[in-house]
């Protein structure tokens, strides 16, 4: 069994390495790529230092780390609810966060009251998705997955909302906000750090998820204990996007679509899809990322917009060619 | 008031200029921070077009390596290398071209990208003018880091004057009912707090709008209808486009509409806190003196 997981999980490896070398290397500043190693090698440039060590470095881990967080709570989501529309933005978390940080924004604060802020909106969407869809009766994947989009139609109305009471020169912030944004990242150390742990938890319960994503009933006559394996996938894919939401506003569609992605090619078993996900949905976000950083520099574009631009026809393919 | 502002402002240029301290120079920004630089700048870039203009009216504009989009003023910003909108700028090349000093805008660069800055050690002074003094205290601080005072006050207290001047021929004029209107879809105004107010107010003019609470509010056409302004100024979609006056030809019922006041002003002359305001100031004086003129 080790075989058919190694293999996979090398060549996505070896490619976010690749992506990730290659943000390093390219940026509206050319640098040549001697120079380049040089910095790395404690040498080079105070300017090539700067712009590689502490501009250019965190922004591809911060990219990577919200790449890989979104795909992995979208996997999460989707075997959570056995429904392939679920990811986090559909189910209002994304929502949730962009009114706390456009609050925050709103109230004139500034940078680590945003993400806190943004935090606590995509915990309380949550909470409340999860308590409404609850209600009396036991929750249902379908009832949970309604509640959810119903929220998150909600959130964007009060989105709307925010927008047309808020002053003109707060605009701009918030709109590339909402269209996510990697360049106002800053730490990427949390994110990367919450990645590994939850990779590192979610793997060995790849088996009962593989259960689970035939339905509760299976799952529980093979000795699974459903319902506190349902709340750990839902806290965690609630972390997992509270979290990349914080670090780069409400990028869209990685959630949705890079695990779909990789169960066309892969196959659909949770211990490969998982850390699969975490990998290829850093390995997009990095790439998008450099993109959006060069492609009409000095001006500079929100990731969200490339990731939609890339994903959406590689998904329509892969989707189309697979009938 | 006035005067006292200008003689202590020579005051420091003198205490600056005298040849003990003249190596280092130093400004407080508008975020209330001190900036202190050991030489005066050679490098500035201006992170918004508003501050372009103003740097080039300290005298510094030999000075400037980096502009954001959309400077365009005076012509030779245009020849000076972008790095990017003032809403995202581009790092990377603004760290390539080694600024010794950044003009930032508090409410429109990202405060995540001038703290990055701030802790690269690029000194960052931060403005944000919100009045005609402001325009000129901004130009002479701005000259000061340049190491260009002689140009920089002179220029601001040319703009002062300029501004008391138009301030005494019309303190007793008519007061004039006035709608100015920043932007057609949504329709936006501003409040007596803004800029803009104030030089509505300077030139006699009675702002229908100045109570609302928001500094630019947004409103609908039957409160202009209602509010009943004597004269309508508009800007537009770039410096000659009057398309925006032309709604309210529609309806007569308005006082302005009746008498034909209705009067484009350049926006590049009254939006931007820069010098050519005074210019744009006596447009718009002048504007409000016709619709005087145009009372039966």
């Amino acid at each position: 069994m080790i075989r058919p997981i190694a293999l996979p999980v090398a060549v996505l490896s070896v490619a976010s390495l690749l992506a990730m070398v290659m943000s390093v290397g390219i940026g509206s500043v050319a640098i040549a790529p001697a120079d380049v190693l040089s910095v790395f090698l404690g040498e080079g440039s105070n300017l090539h230092r700067t712009l590689i060590l502490d501009l250019r470095l965190p922004r591809t881990l911060a990219a990577f780390a919200t790449g890989g967080l979104l795909a992995v709570a979208g996997a999460l989501m989707q075997v959570l609810l056995r429904n392939p529309l679920a990811d986090p933005y559909v189910l209002g978390l994304s929502g949730g966060a962009a009114v706390g940080a456009l609050l925050a924004m709103l109230a004139g604060l500034g940078g680590a009251v945003i993400s806190g802020s943004a935090f606590a909106g995509a915990m309380l969407a949550t909470v409340m998705v999860f308590g409404l869809a609850h209600g009396t009766g036991s929750w249902t994947p379908s009832r949970l997955l309604l509640t959810g989009v119903v929220v998150a139609a909600g959130w964007g109305a009060v989105i709307t909302l925010i927008l047309a009471i808020s002053p003109a020169r707060e605009l701009p912030g918030m709109l590339y906000w909402l269209m996510g944004d990697v360049s106002y990242a800053r730490a990427p150390w949390h994110g990367l750090g919450l990645l590994v742990v939850v990779c590192a938890l979610v793997v060995p319960l790849g088996r009962s998820l593989n259960v689970l994503a035939r339905g509760p009933m299976q799952a529980a006559a093979l000795g699974i204990s459903v319902r506190p394996l349902e709340w750990l996938i839902y806290v965690l894919a609630s972390l997992l996007t509270a979290t990349a939401v914080t670090m780069a506003g409400s990028i869209g569609f990685v959630g949705l679509v890079v695990p779909h992605m990789l169960r066309l090619v892969l196959g659909n078993d949770q211990r490969l899809i998982l850390p699969a996900c975490a990998l290829a949905g850093g390995t997009l976000l990095v790439l998008a990322d450099t993109l959006a950083r060069v492609v009409i520099a000095p001006e500079q574009l929100p990731v969200g917009v490339i990731t939609a631009l890339l994903g959406v026809p590689t998904f329509l393919y892969l989707l189309y060619r697979s009938r | 008031m006035r005067k006292l502002k200008a003689m202590t402002a020579m005051l420091s240029w003198m205490l600056l200029a005298s040849p003990a301290l003249a190596s280092s120079v130093c400004a407080t920004d508008d975020l209330a921070k001190e900036i202190c630089l050991e030489h005066p700048a050679k490098r500035i870039a201006a992170l918004s077009p508003g501050a372009t203009e103003l740097v080039w009216a300290a005298g510094a504009g030999d000075q400037v390596v980096a502009v954001v989009a959309y400077s365009d003023y005076p012509p030779a910003a245009r020849e000076v290398a972008s790095v990017g909108s003032h809403t995202r700028i581009d790092m990377e090349r603004l760290l390539e071209l080694q600024p010794d000093l950044v003009v930032g805008w508090v409410t429109g660069n990202p405060t995540e990208q001038l703290a990055t800055l701030k802790n690269m050690d690029v000194p960052v002074f931060s403005i944000e003018p919100r009045s005609f003094e402001a325009v000129s205290h901004t130009i002479e601080r701005i000259s000061t880091l340049a190491g260009t005072e002689a140009e920089g006050f002179a220029e601001a207290e040319r703009f002062r004057r300029g501004i008391a001047d138009l301030q005494e021929v019309y303190a007793r004029a008519d007061p004039v009912p006035v709608f100015y209107q920043v932007w057609d879809e949504p329709l936006m105004t501003v409040n007596s707090q803004h800029l803009i107010g104030e030089m509505i107010e300077l030139c006699g003019g009675d702002n229908v709008f100045g109570q609302l609470a928001r500094l630019v509010p947004r409103i609908s056409a039957e409160a202009v209808i209602a509010a009943n302004p004597e004269a309508i100024l508009a800007g537009g979609m770039g410096e000659e486009n009057r398309h925006w006056l032309t709604r309210w030809q529609a309806f007569p019922g308005i006082t302005a509409t009746e008498r034909n006041n209705l009067f484009f002003i350049p926006p590049s002359l009254v939006q931007r806190p820069t010098p050519r305001m005074l210019e744009g100031t006596q447009l718009f004086c002048e504007k409000l003196e016709v619709a005087r003129g145009r009372r039966p």
